[in-house]
């Protein structure tokens, strides 16, 4: 495909017996912000790990800007900039020396070095607290300051492995917002793990959902959401759940039905939701189902994920 | 080269920026010539004509280098563990450059606090000699060791899940090897067992090579031979280093 800057043919990993990555296709357009979206455990970070040269595949091939990340790695490093999981900082250094010596590794001038501090420190509004140690920063500071060495360099393609994760409202925010600003003004393409469901939906143009080491789907948020239907309708209760589902099943005007164990709650998804409500009563009632609480709603990529995975993420 | 100066730079600064390590490092040689040392000189007096505080001093400067060793695997294990090498690893740098790095700021480390030691057995009335042929000799055989061990404790580093699994293995042959060598004692001293446990530790032909080139004592071992050894110990212990690394991050 013409465009695209992340190709992967049937990626795999395993880990002894387990498999973890189970023969991953990927194709991501220059530009494109792309949020994989997966329980944990699901093989995000692995998946991330092989496009980052960091571990080998062992089945399958993976190319950035047609690099092999196997053969050529050393031309993929040079494009890539990354920020994982966990915070990865020097305590004793100062944010500017973290900045700077990250740089260094990619050769960058001393004027440059200076010029891009000054521009990140900048976007991600670290300015009063650069020269001090890493040490005094909140959690939120670090992410920022990571976000800020993974663009020192930059990158072609920006991975960010949980971006966000561990964050309090605020501060996730504040990512979301250097991220839109950083898509909108210098097109990179941004491939992130999040199990977010608000941050696939706030930045990602695709949203690829990953389930077992396997991609389960893969489309924008929008048609990934327009695939459940218009509606839908949420039902908490009990009763005969099975008979009441099999009865529903059969009813043309149902798109699809999800079942979260959890709380016990089922979802319709339907066009015309609150059109078919008083239906959807009468059926409970006469298959011995008792509704304790029912709502209509647009549906969120939170249901999405429910239906391809079985699982509800929380956030 | 580029990428190993950078490493290396970045664990100097850390050094300098880290007073706790910074005063560990002085005071741990200072603490061995002024306690130590000079306990031991007013004991023993003079030992192979030499003043015991000059013939103990090349051991000191031993054991401070493989502290300095142990020092340096620690970083390694520190940066594997914090996941800090994921940062080199996903950089367009050679792998070796994270060895080589923490090797070199290792040495650099370990020539520092060799100075120190010098400065302070100074102050304690130690007389080191020798002309400047003698002293780089000295030096270059410094560095040999410290590499040798910095080698080992970086192979050793490379695979610890723990930073007390680590300590527990580098203990198994830190002490041990200042003991079983002439670093405290004359090699000719030495029971036949504990003599031929010193021939194969590279302890000995160090202290052998700063005692005959630095602190005005005759070599015991021919020099050459000495300075074999201990190119063979390092070259050893960077391959082990190595070996050990790379099956780390593969």
């Amino acid at each position: 495909m013409a465009g695209s800057i992340i190709v992967a043919r049937g990626l795999s990993r395993r880990y002894g017996s387990i498999v973890a990555l189970d023969g991953v296709d990927l194709n991501i357009a220059e530009g494109t912000v792309y949020a994989l979206l997966g329980p944990n455990g699901a093989g995000k970070t692995t998946l991330i790990n092989l496009l980052t040269t960091l571990m080998l595949p062992h089945a399958g091939s993976a190319q950035i800007a047609g690099y092999d990340v196997v053969r050529q790695a050393a031309q993929v490093r040079r494009l890539i900039g990354v920020t994982f999981q966990e915070l990865i900082l020097d305590r004793d250094l100062t944010g500017r020396q973290v900045l700077d010596i990250h740089a260094r590794l990619y050769r960058l001038s001393p004027a440059l070095r200076r010029q891009r501090i000054t521009e990140l420190i900048a976007l991600v509004q670290l300015e009063e607290a650069i020269d001090r140690q890493v040490k005094g920063y909140s959690g939120g500071m670090q992410r920022r300051l990571e976000l800020a060495r993974g663009l020192m360099t930059e990158p072609q393609v920006l991975f960010l492995d949980e971006p966000t994760q561990g964050l309090d409202p605020q501060n996730r925010h504040a990512i979301w917002e250097y991220l839109q600003v950083l898509k909108r003004e210098r097109g990179l393409t941004l491939l992130l793990t999040t199990h977010y469901m608000e941050e696939a939906e706030a930045l990602a143009d695709v949203v690829g959902i990953i389930d077992h080491g396997r991609m389960v789907v893969e489309g924008s948020p929008a048609a990934l959401i327009g695939e459940l239907g218009a509606d839908v309708v949420r039902i908490v209760g009990s009763g005969d759940t099975a008979a009441f589902l099999e009865h529903m099943r059969a009813m043309p005007y149902i798109g699809s039905i999800t079942h979260d164990l959890e709380p016990g709650a089922i979802m319709f998804g339907v066009e015309h939701g609150t059109r078919r409500l008083a239906e959807i009563i009468a059926q409970a009632h006469r298959n011995g189902f008792t509704i304790s609480d029912i709502e209509v709603r647009r549906p969120t990529l939170g249901e999405v994920f429910l239906k391809h995975t079985g699982v509800t993420l929380r956030s | 080269m580029y990428a190993t100066l950078t490493i290396w730079s970045k664990h100097m600064t850390k050094f300098f920026h880290n007073y706790e390590e910074l005063g560990g490092l002085l005071m741990q040689p200072i603490l061995w010539v002024a306690i130590f040392g000079v306990g031991m000189s007013a004991l023993i007096g003079r030992v192979e004509g030499s003043d015991y505080l000059n013939f103990m001093l090349p051991g000191i400067l031993a054991l401070t280098a493989l502290g300095g060793a142990v020092g340096g695997g620690m970083i390694l294990l520190e940066e594997r563990l914090r996941g800090i090498i994921k940062e080199y690893l996903v950089a367009p740098i050679p792998r070796l450059s994270i060895l080589l790095g923490n090797a070199a700021s290792t040495v650099t480390k370990a020539l520092f606090q060799a100075g120190i030691i010098l400065v302070v057995g100074a102050l304690f009335g130690a007389r080191p000699s020798g002309d400047l042929i003698g002293w780089l000799g000295a030096l270059l055989a410094l560095v040999l060791f410290t590499l040798g061990f910095a080698g080992l404790a970086l192979a050793v580093a490379s695979r610890s899940r723990s930073i007390m699994g680590y300590h527990g293995l580098i203990f198994l042959f830190n002490l041990p090897l200042l003991f079983a060598s002439n670093a405290l004692y004359p090699l000719a001293q030495l029971p036949g067992w504990i003599r031929l446990i010193a021939l194969v530790n590279p302890t000995t032909y160090l202290i052998d090579i700063l005692r005959a080139l630095a602190f005005q004592g005759s070599a015991t071992l021919p020099l050459l031979f000495s300075f074999a050894m201990l190119l063979l110990f390092a070259v050893a212990g960077m391959s082990l280093a190595l070996v050990g690394f790379r099956r780390a991050i593969a």
